[in-house]
């Protein structure tokens, strides 16, 4: 017996591929060498901002705001306890503040209502903001998720949908035999009409798995959190450089992250913070919010982000392997990821998919190049 | 058993004495005050003494500080976390 | 930074200060660190300055050990907080290994971070509590925080105190609270008086601890104590605190009921192993040990190279055993440095290696005694609190177990379970015994992957002064 598709990679994007090709009556198998949405699905930041989004991404990433703000609706009930509030991308140089428009200017063309406003009137909005803001980008539109969740949103309505659902099933390798993708699996072989890679920064390997080279590099992205403080902050704040998330959850606890390298690699996870890089993304958050100077930090970890050679997504057809398809790489994936699965579904499903995709033909012949 | 000498200082604005040098953990204790603050679900006491459970975290001259780890010291003024 | 020291030893209890007295007066650079203010561990603690403590067995070993370090040439840094870790083996792929880096957190000034080619840490154990209704109660505290009021403080944690649980500090605290003036409510003992004769064979090679143990019962007996064996609590009471608590037979019927105003409980102890958890050092589940524990050789070398453990961290084996293992690591860790040749290092190892062993044998029988006991575990109501910092309930613990949670670092994403302050110090052995139950065992239960900060770290701690251009804010992250 064979399923119609094999999804192979349990995060946000292999869990919103399947659950919609599952709705769109396939049967669907998503596999998982661990745990759904433990690697990056479940570690990030959470953040829902445009001013971390890249320009091309915004469209995407507006559709996908929405899916996570309506979480419940679409997902049996699951829900990433998504909230919806202002952001705040902040300049505190004159060198930032230049960035700072020319960046606002490129998302604002692309759909993200960014509006420049004032230190003074950042204040207005993010009391807990720091006096020595020059210039601030302000987008109604940003919010957060407790990304830790991710997992549990999505494995009800994966069940409910009809997904086999397959956790702690490593694939070592996929075969065509007769038509048929075999997947060579821990426990045994599987057999799908289709799959699709979603592998996150393993993606490079599965593409090896297909003969295809597609280099992915990977970044070890440091995330920190503090204990329970008072009310310290009311919007998701960033920097002009994008070096900086920030965020206060309903439980007091405050999430600092922005993409600060730490140690590991795609054989070992993440293996340790960088002193210096824990320390300079703390003092960043602590300059922004001073408050923070208040707090105890419990806790640092890291989470594995995969970006292609030209750092814009990988969500397509494989070339030159019928039936397989990619999904990935995005940066600030965790943002757009529900609303790319559903649209990569709706292109395995045979349908026009509502948005344009992201086809890997550019990055493969950059390899050749 | 022989103390030192006891000082005074002061929890939540009310004078309190302990001998120097005695945790202060014990010394709140010891003056009978046992609930230190409210945790999710459930109030916050000295619990192990020892450094691991962060049920005794207090502020000490308005840094935060757990009460187990911290001797006590003539006018140091402790307020609840 | 100054040069790398040539071993640091994290932790001041007997492991510790006998490790860092071995290598430093074999002339190695050795740096000890501790968080109290002074060395001596919870057993050997000693009491704060000015505090004259009428000597016992414990305080004179332990002074013993202090003298000794105290002349030893070891640079000694009490009252520092370890909280972060690095170096060793966390380094990018294909890179050599580093020193080791420990950041340390003084009791006032600057943040410290210093360098050592080898580490032993001895982070001793923390105390297990398996949660029962109303174990939150201010008036309800570990039997290792009992001891630590009473010996090193002489503060009573009530006037009429409950007392239960598992293994011989049950006894060593009531005996101290009788002497001190408090009157003892009760003794629940998890254990039965068969598994106490069990255990008294292996006791014989240490007459003293016989001695002590048997001194501490004649005394209950003289009061009229009411000791109750399998025994435990079943829920403490009282609106603000505790007021009451009752217990039951581990077979079932009544309870009785017993008036107190505080309550002294602990199941046991629990091998700290967040460093070697940092450090990525292979574990093995070890019950009878405590818990998790790394997988040491003779000489407790961990997997890791140049990293060791010493005392009950690498699993309870009592402080009587715990110098020589402190010694056994210093040696090795000085062998391994090319400090000490085979045959000096063959030498010198024998004896420490016979100690070790011979007090191992007694410290093995009470770890036993200690060991988890799953009953405790069944007993745990549904809307009783298990992991108190974040509020999390035994019911929410297994709703999250039915939504597929099917090892802790999941169930601590999927409920909040361990992410507080304590880091799941005090709620890891029940929730991950709640685990183990639906997915088969504790060695598939797994653990938390280990995180730094060691400790909650103040985040002045980490900040100090700096100016905006002292940050190193990376390249901007792509338009």
């Amino acid at each position: 017996m064979a399923f119609d598709v094999a999804v192979i990679g349990a995060g946000v994007m292999g869990c919103s591929t399947a659950l919609h090709l599952a709705r769109g009556s396939m049967r669907v198998a998503l596999l998982d060498r661990g745990a759904i949405c433990r690697e990056a699905s479940g570690v990030n930041a959470g953040t829902l901002t445009m001013q971390m989004t890249r320009a091309a991404l915004i469209p995407y990433a507006l559709r996908a705001h929405e899916m996570w703000l309506r979480m419940p609706e679409w997902c049996d009930g699951g829900s990433v306890l998504a909230v919806a509030c202002p952001g705040l991308s902040v300049a505190f140089t004159e060198a930032e503040a230049a960035l700072l428009e020319t960046r606002a200017q490129a998302r604002r063309a692309a759909g993200a209502p960014i509006e420049l406003i004032s230190g003074g009137r950042a204040m207005e909005i993010e009391p807990g903001l720091s006096d020595r803001v020059l210039l601030a980008g302000h987008c109604p539109i940003d919010g957060f998720t407790s990304a830790y969740l991710t997992g549990r949103a999505f494995r009800p309505a994966l069940l409910n949908a009809g997904v086999a659902l397959f956790e702690n099933r490593a694939v070592w390798g996929i075969d065509r035999e007769a038509g048929r993708f075999v997947l060579e699996t821990e426990s045994g072989p599987l057999q799908a009409k289709r799959i699709v890679l979603a592998g996150g920064v393993w993606l490079e390997e599965m593409a090896a798995w297909l003969g295809v080279t597609l280099t992915i590099k990977v970044l070890i992205n440091q995330l920190v959190v503090t204990e329970r403080i008072a009310p310290a902050m009311r919007t998701v704040m960033g920097v002009a450089s994008g070096l900086l998330s920030l965020k206060q959850y309903a439980n007091g606890t405050v999430l600092i992250g922005g993409g600060w390298q730490g140690i590991g690699d795609r054989q070992r996870g993440g293996l340790a913070v960088r002193a210096e890089n824990f320390s300079g993304n703390v003092r960043l958050a602590a300059y922004t919010i001073p408050a923070l100077r208040e707090a105890r930090v419990v806790r640092a970890w890291l989470g594995l982000e995969a970006e292609t050679a030209d750092a814009l997504p990988a969500i397509g057809p494989i070339p030159g392997v019928a039936d397989a398809w990619i999904i990935g790489s995005v940066h600030s994936g965790y943002t757009s990821g529900p609303y790319f699965g559903k649209l990569l579904a709706q292109a395995v499903l045979g349908e026009a998919p509502e948005m344009p995709l992201f086809p890997i033909d550019r990055l493969l012949a950059m390899e050749h190049a | 058993m022989a103390r030192p000498a006891e000082v005074a200082f002061s929890f939540d604005g009310a004078t309190l004495r302990a001998p120097v040098g005695e945790s202060l953990a014990a010394a709140l204790i010891a003056a009978g005050l046992r609930r230190l603050g409210e945790g999710p679900g459930s109030p916050r006491a000295a619990f192990c003494m020892m450094g691991t459970c962060q049920q005794c975290l207090v502020r000490v001259d308005g840094r935060l500080a757990q009460a187990c780890l911290v001797p006590v010291r003539a006018g140091m003024a402790v307020t609840p976390a | 930074m100054s040069a790398p020291f040539d071993l640091a030893v994290l932790g001041a209890g007997p492991a510790g200060m006998a490790a860092a007295t071995e290598a430093a007066r074999r002339g190695a650079r050795v740096v000890l660190l501790e968080e109290s203010p002074a060395p001596g561990g919870q057993v050997y603690r000693a009491a704060p300055p000015g505090f004259l403590v009428p000597p016992d067995p414990d305080r004179r070993a332990g002074d013993a050990l202090r003298a000794a370090l105290a002349t030893s040439g070891t640079t000694l840094l009490l009252g520092h907080r370890v909280w972060g870790l690095g170096g060793g083996p966390l380094v990018p792929q294909g890179a050599p290994p580093l020193p080791f880096r420990v950041d340390a957190l003084p009791p006032d000034g600057a943040p410290l971070t210093l360098e050592a080619r080898a580490l032993i840490l001895c982070a001793g154990t923390h105390e297990r509590i398996i949660p029962f209704p109303g174990w939150t109660l201010p008036g309800v505290i570990g039997l290792a925080a009992a001891t630590i009021l009473l010996k090193a403080q002489g503060v009573l944690p009530g006037r009429r105190v409950v007392v239960a649980g598992a293994g011989p500090l049950l006894y060593a605290v009531a005996a101290k609270l009788l002497k001190a003036g408090a009157e003892v409510a009760a003794i629940a003992d998890l254990a039965t008086q068969g598994e106490w004769a069990r255990a008294l064979p292996t006791l014989t090679a240490r007459p003293d601890l016989l001695a002590r143990g048997l001194a501490w019962r004649a005394a209950l007996a003289t009061k009229g104590v009411p000791v109750l064996a399998a025994h435990r609590v079943v829920a403490a009471e009282g609106a603000d605190a505790v007021e009451r608590v009752r217990l039951q037979a581990l077979s079932g019927g009544t309870s009785e009921s017993f008036d107190c105003d505080a309550l002294c409980v602990g199941h046991g102890l629990v091998p700290a192993t967040e460093a070697t958890r940092v450090f990525r050092a292979a574990h093995r589940y070890a019950r009878e040990s405590g818990g998790w524990v790394p997988v040491l050789d003779a000489d407790r070398r961990t997997s890791v190279p140049l990293l060791y453990v010493a005392g009950d961290g690498g699993g309870v084996r009592g402080a009587a055993a715990a110098p020589a293992a402190g010694r056994l690591a210093a040696l090795a860790a000085l062998r391994d440095l090319g400090l000490l040749d085979g045959r000096a290092h063959a030498r010198a190892r024998r004896r420490p290696a016979l100690e070790h062993w011979r007090a191992a044998q007694g410290g093995a029988a009470m770890a036993r005694m200690m060991a988890l006991r799953p009953a405790l575990v069944d007993a745990i109501a549904p809307e009783t609190v298990v992991c108190r910092c974040e509020g999390v309930t035994r019911a929410e613990i297994e709703a999250a177990l039915d939504d597929g949670a099917t090892e802790m670092n999941q169930l601590k994403q999927f409920t909040r379970c361990g992410m507080g302050p304590c880091q799941g110090r005090v709620c890891g052995e029940a929730a991950a015994e709640l685990v183990a139950r639906r997915v088969g065992g504790r060695e598939r239960a797994g653990f938390a992957t280990g995180r730094l900060p060691l400790r909650p770290v103040p985040m002045e701690a980490v900040l100090g002064d700096f100016d905006y251009a002292d940050i190193p804010v990376p390249a901007p992250a792509p338009l």
